[in-house]
């Protein structure tokens, strides 16, 4: 077994619909656990993930699911779950009947289909409303029933675009239980969103896009570090805040500082976080001031986007 | 970062073939275009001329009601190929009718829904997709073409105090192939027409242009040209001359006479390899 036959790898990968590009010389390589893709609108998620779905062909370059192609879609599609952000439901049908044609579609027999159709109901926690009509469910249940369809399977690969749209925060804390178990447990899973702050809780590493362009991939401290061109900020929780800030002030690369409102600790921010973190061991040697915690306070997804992405989408 | 286990288990159980696959999307479709009461409506309509050429074979037959019927009058009633030719056509224009009511809502829905992500996401191609939708609208259509006319020809060999079936078998080949490459058109037609008009009504009309307006630009083209070759986009009258040849029925129309069963056939094959060329375009996942 090569790497290739457990990750998804893009080589080089363009999609132009006509005139206008979707993704441009994408080269990806995405290890098990979970990847968030994050970009603003029409950034190119979709375009990615419907060519990690095999659904679109690229206009040049090669993808491999698990080392699978779409060309042989009964073993592809058998190993891929896709949860669209649309509402894709065939008119009439209730969430049972819809999970087991779905399975039926993906060639399983009717004795499996019904099985999976039951432990998929149970994942997702739909309860008595799958065998309600669809046509009546509220935004949260179809987002639970486009879920549940993609998992049934039991793919090896999970892509899931905006899965956490209208779901409520009971319904979105399990749903994110969810992904981290099946993350855990080795699965693939691609998810797109524009909520940083889960992407921070759930995410194994961020595929940053924009424009079809890939901005940034891994793990997001990593990234942040990458990120050399804007100042990090660090929180430090000590007993004389203004003492440090002071302190700190006298070197060059210390670039702003802020007491935290409660006044145990202060934010600064430096250009130069060896230098930074070098001096601040030699502070806490002296012992004037009491350091009780280090912690970054800007290497998280919201960061990263706002300086790689920007508040208007483009990249910076 | 994330302690992996590993354990996870994707389903490695057996898989049924393809066509089982297919055959969910055709169960889909059928569902889906006999879930609206019009549809049922049009059916029973369909219905009506079935009964009355039921009942004109049953007079046919019966010399003593032909008789009450008719009275003194010299009229007589005869089932012959040129009977059938006109069940044929009857039948034949109300599963044009049907068609453009139910082909909207095979493909409208799904990409006014935007379906075709979820549904192409599993181990069916896009072939497979149009497939399973067009053997919904085919099995559909077939309920009031070739079945009632089948059953009108099995009627007619039951009542016949004439050994009659044996004579005339070439009727029901002719019915059945006839009826065939009619609906296989129009559901390919339809099918194509509505997967680029969102909205159901639209594709409703469009389908009935589609097969009126190059009948009139036909006529146009005949009157100014003065040549029968415009009869070809005709398609109501091309098809009743194929019928009439396939059935062996007397000739109906004398300019369309001349109209050559291969330049019939050709125009045909023609629009339905545009039609697929058509799906080919707009059946993707976007």
């Amino acid at each position: 077994m090569t790497q290739a036959n457990y990750r998804i790898l893009f080589e080089n990968v363009s999609k132009f619909y006509g005139e206008v590009l979707g993704v441009n010389r994408i080269t990806l390589s995405i290890p098990p656990g979970i990847t968030t893709l994050v970009g603003p609108n029409g950034s190119g998620k979709t375009t990615l993930m419907n060519l990690m779905t095999g659904l679109v062909q690229p206009s040049s370059g090669n993808i491999s699911v698990m080392g699978l192609t779409a060309g042989d879609a009964t073993e592809f599609f058998r190993n891929v779950g896709y949860c669209t952000q649309f509402d894709t439901f065939p008119r009439g049908l209730t969430g049972w009947q819809f999970l087991l044609d779905s399975l039926m579609l993906h060639g399983m027999s009717k004795t499996d289909a019904y099985r999976l159709t039951f432990e998929a109901i149970e994942r997702v926690h739909l309860g008595d409303a799958a065998f309600r009509k669809i046509a009546g469910y509220s935004k949260g249940m179809r987002q639970k029933i486009r879920l549940a369809q993609s998992i049934a399977h039991h793919p090896r690969v999970l892509v899931l675009d905006e899965p956490l749209n209208g779901l409520d925060p009971m319904a979105r804390a399990e749903s994110i239980a969810l992904f981290e178990e099946l993350g855990r447990q080795g699965m693939h899973l691609v998810i797109s969103s524009h909520i940083l702050d889960e992407v921070d809780r759930i995410s194994d590493r961020v595929v940053l896009i924009t424009g079809g362009y890939l901005i940034a991939q891994g793990n997001i401290h990593q990234v942040r570090q990458e990120v050399r061109d804007k100042p990090m900020q660090v929180l430090i929780r000590c007993d004389r805040p203004e003492l440090l800030a002071s302190r700190m002030f006298a070197v060059n690369h210390c670039v702003e500082a802020r007491v935290h409102s409660d006044g145990k600790g202060i934010f600064l921010r430096t250009g130069d976080i060896d230098q930074f973190y070098s001096m601040l061991n030699g502070i806490a040697a002296e012992g004037l001031i009491k350091i009780d915690a280090v912690a970054p306070a800007d290497d998280d997804a919201n960061a990263i986007y706002q300086y790689l992405i920007g508040s208007d989408g483009s990249a910076s | 970062m994330s302690v992996y286990k590993n354990n996870y288990r994707a389903y490695t159980g057996p898989v049924t073939p393809l066509w089982m696959r297919i055959y969910v999307l055709a169960r889909y479709g059928f569902a889906e275009a006999w879930s609206s009461k019009i549809t049922v409506a049009l059916f029973t309509l369909s219905l009506l001329p079935f009964i009355i050429f039921l009942i004109i074979i049953y007079l046919a037959n019966n010399p003593i009601a032909q008789l009450l019927v008719f009275k003194n009058s010299s009229r007589s009633l005869t089932v012959d190929a040129g009977f059938f030719l006109g069940t044929l056509q009857t039948q034949s224009w109300i599963a044009l009718v049907l068609t453009a009511w139910v082909a909207p809502r095979l493909i409208s829905f799904d990409l006014a829904d935007n379906a075709l992500p979820i549904l192409l996401s599993h181990p069916i191609s896009r072939v497979g997709y149009v497939f399973g939708k067009f053997m919904a609208m085919f099995t559909s259509l077939s309920a009031v073409t070739w079945v009632p006319c089948l059953l009108l020809f099995v009627y007619q060999c039951y009542s016949s105090a004439q050994p009659w079936a044996m004579a005339n078998l070439s009727i029901a080949v002719g019915l059945f192939v006839g009826a065939v490459i009619w609906i296989a058109f129009l559901s390919i037609l339809g099918l194509a027409l509505s997967s680029w008009v969102k909205w159901r009504v639209v594709a409703t009309g469009i389908i009935f242009a589609a097969v009126f307006v190059p009948a009139g630009v036909g006529g146009i083209v005949s009157a100014v040209l003065r040549t029968q070759w415009g009869l070809l986009l005709n398609f109501p009258v091309s098809m009743s001359v194929l019928w009439q040849r396939l059935l062996g029925a007397p000739e109906f129309m004398r300019s369309a006479s001349s109209l050559p069963t291969p330049a019939i056939v050709t125009v045909l094959v023609l629009a339905s390899l545009l039609c697929v060329a058509m799906l080919n375009a707009r059946i993707r996942a976007r």
